[in-house]
């Protein structure tokens, strides 16, 4: 005669996994298992290491068992002590985060997400040099496309524009080609693949050919800094490492990574530029009063510098003020063409015949 | 079991008690960069499912962050690049000068794109159905979702085509369609929902121009009154009261289209709840659209009054109103409704969290 069973177990209750039924049960332990009892039906038995912890059950202890779908042991509040000594504990944070610890998990991810952020904002400046230049102008080129038939050419304007960039140090910065489009705007900007392109709007409006020389040994400068291929390197990192956020936060981090980024970069193109004018002995006033034209006066000025955190290029009196500055007394300036150059320069869009007419191609 | 007493289902959570959740959350996201939010989404889900209580028992939440991580994962290899590989195509060839072809795999690309928010919407409903456990029972589909996705792109575009007149059309019977291809155990939904309860309240965006003349005409009038009296005054600008009344009357026109869009939305998930079924439960929602103005314009009091902190209870209080909302009555058979033969999706949300766009 075996002695009846004066031990009831632990009581929950149970979902086979099969119906939606509930079963209470009693937990009858058996050596590295137990066993679920209830009424009608008997489960088990089962292995306390099948057993799995599911989180997040308002005040009761759920448990699963590894391989059956839907099967569920319920306690109400936590699992009796006779029990709990062989159950896994519930994840909190996610495994992950549990296994180091909340706090020294949030230090080393501060730590970590620091130096990511880090690598990436000045990765741009000194992985650029790196890249091949070969590279960069192969990938120039299929970002740029021909538009080859757009571009103003004659003979006397290309030599006295060939002129120019030697004396300003095209060819050591890596400038590959310098090309006048017809369009109205009063800019000039580079590409990648050392590719600058001078708008005719600038040299319509430039009152001296020292002027364009002072903006295009600014581009020359842009195109010795790697400035273009940085940017594509860092539009690149960012969007891996911001992929994590969702659109708008990425968008606005990157915005204003790229603008204090860009500013740098023109103060770098400009201190070239002066250096360049200098030992070309090109005098710097014209394109110092270029500035003037681009803030738009003193007003201009005032809501320029208002807006100048945001704003990618340098204020605009801060750049007249460093070419205005750099004139040395007592030198020799000549201009930067003589005017029969300057007077082929200016009217090659006019001259040419062979320009397509201007389009809506956005640049 | 019944499920005819005041309410089937029941919130029971408290936001004291996912506040700890909440920012800790937020806390890991920032510092993993974004990293955390899976698993933070998933801790969310826990919470807010385990305090969800039908009738006796409150609701499981199973995923994982891991299986949404993969899914995101799988969904950026799969889809957003070759998107973005297609696009800089595009570009190059606009580039050269074959604008025509660059027009063709741009306008492609955008209706693959078009179909897979389909998709994406129908996966995701899957998906969290598939981890929504309820006495050990959990829902899902056997369809994939691709067949919705051309009807959820053919179909919207039929609704925009006639001057958007379609629209509700368009909602009301993909909604239909998306449910009545879910299940839960071995019970099929059923939705019935139906377009004309919800098709008058549509056409109060088509009286909003006429709205927004009247709104006009009030202000000019008021303004030109206003400058009569100031016209002794030689210094007085009118400027700064015609930037001032122009600002108001474009506010005015999103805050009227934001609110026809509310009234419409309120009615429609009131049809659109009140048509679902699942065996003898059928299920109702009874949110108006006061109360959903009062839920967002606590939103917004919420994320402005905590400096954006509070954004992280936003999923709280829009599960808390939705579940508060929602009733069911009728029966279930407990011994009859088992387990779900349907597949198990293996990872989560990952298309919908890539294209950007709403569940719902």
């Amino acid at each position: 005669m075996s002695e009846p069973e004066h031990d009831p177990g632990v009581t929950g209750w149970h979902y086979d996994g099969r119906s939606a039924t509930r079963h209470d049960v009693r937990v009858v332990p058996t050596g590295d298992g137990f066993l679920l009892a209830s009424i009608g039906i008997d489960s088990g038995p089962h292995r306390w290491s099948d057993l799995t912890a599911l989180d997040g059950t308002g005040g009761r202890s759920v448990y699963g068992l590894k391989g059956v779908e839907g099967w569920r042991l319920v306690f109400d509040g936590r699992p009796p002590d006779a029990f709990a000594i062989h159950l896994p504990l519930p994840a909190r944070y996610g495994r992950w985060i549990d296994r180091i610890g909340f706090t020294r998990a949030a230090i080393a991810f501060t730590v970590i997400a620091a130096g990511v952020v880090a690598l990436v904002v000045s990765a741009p400046e000194w992985l650029a040099p790196l890249v091949p230049r070969s590279l960069e102008n192969r990938l120039g080129d299929a970002m740029a496309g021909d538009v080859g038939d757009r571009f103003c050419r004659t003979p006397q304007g290309r030599a006295a524009l060939g002129r120019l960039a030697d004396e300003l140090g095209a060819r050591d910065a890596g400038v590959r080609s310098i090309e006048v489009v017809d369009q109205p705007m009063v800019n000039a900007i580079t590409m990648p693949g050392g590719r600058i392109v001078i708008f005719q709007g600038l040299l319509a409006q430039a009152r001296s050919p020292d002027e364009v020389a002072g903006v295009l040994a600014h581009e020359i400068g842009h195109v010795r800094h790697r400035d273009t291929m940085a940017g594509l390197i860092r539009q690149l990192g960012l969007g891996v490492i911001l992929g994590g956020f969702n659109g708008k936060v990425a968008g606005a981090v990157n915005g204003v990574l790229a603008m204090s980024y860009t500013r740098e970069a023109e103060r770098a193109a400009d201190a070239y530029a002066i250096d360049r004018l200098r030992r070309a002995a090109i005098a710097p006033d014209d394109t110092a009063t270029f500035f003037d034209r681009l803030g738009g006066g003193a007003a201009g000025e005032k809501q320029e510098r208002a807006l100048s955190w945001i704003n990618s290029h340098p204020v605009s009196a801060e750049r007249k003020a460093a070419f205005a500055r750099s004139k040395v007394a007592g030198t020799t300036y000549h201009r930067a063409l003589a005017q029969p150059d300057w007077q082929a320069l200016k009217t090659m869009c006019k001259a040419d015949r062979h320009v397509a007419p201007p389009s809506k191609l956005q640049w | 079991m019944t499920a005819s007493t005041d309410s089937a289902f029941r919130f029971e959570g408290r936001w004291q008690e996912y506040a700890p959740i909440a920012l800790t959350n937020l806390l890991l996201i920032i510092v993993t960069l974004g990293m955390y939010r899976f698993w933070a989404t998933t801790r969310t889900r826990h919470y807010l499912w385990s305090r969800t209580r039908f009738i006796d028992e409150p609701l499981e939440w199973t995923g994982t962050g891991k299986e949404l991580l993969l899914g995101f994962g799988f969904a950026i290899a799969l889809f957003v690049v070759p998107f973005v590989l297609l696009q800089l195509t595009a570009q190059a060839l606009a580039m050269n000068g074959h604008v025509g072809a660059a027009g063709t795999l741009t306008t492609v690309a955008g209706l693959v794109v078009f179909f897979l928010i389909g998709v994406a919407r129908f996966r995701a409903l899957r998906y969290r159905l598939s981890r929504t456990y309820w006495h050990g029972i959990r829902g899902g589909s056997n369809d994939n979702g691709v067949g919705y996705g051309f009807n959820w792109a053919f179909k919207t575009i039929i609704g925009y085509i006639p001057l958007w007149l379609l629209v509700p059309w368009a909602m009301v019977s993909l909604w239909n369609e998306r449910w009545e291809a879910m299940s839960f155990g071995s019970q099929q939904f059923r939705a019935n929902a139906r377009v004309g309860p919800v098709f008058k309240r549509f056409l109060l965006f088509y009286l909003a121009p006429f709205l927004l003349v009247a709104i006009g005409v009030v202000v000019a009038i008021s303004f030109g009154s206003r400058l009569a009296t100031m016209m002794p005054g030689p210094h007085v600008s009118p400027g700064p009261a015609i930037a001032i009344s122009i600002i108001g009357f474009i506010i005015a026109i999103y805050a009227l289209l934001g609110l026809i869009a509310v009234v419409y939305y309120a009615a429609f998930l009131r049809e659109a709840i009140g048509r679902l079924s699942l065996g003898e439960v059928d299920f109702h929602f009874d949110a108006r659209t006061g109360q959903f103005l009062k839920l967002f314009l606590g939103d917004v009091l919420l994320v402005v009054g905590t400096l954006g902190i509070g954004v992280m209870f936003l999923t709280y209080r829009h599960w808390r109103f939705f579940i508060t909302h929602l009733e069911a009555t009728g029966e279930v058979s407990l011994s009859t409704l088992s387990q779900s033969t349907t597949a198990l999706p293996r990872q989560g949300e990952g298309l919908l969290d890539a294209l950007d766009v709403g569940a719902f």
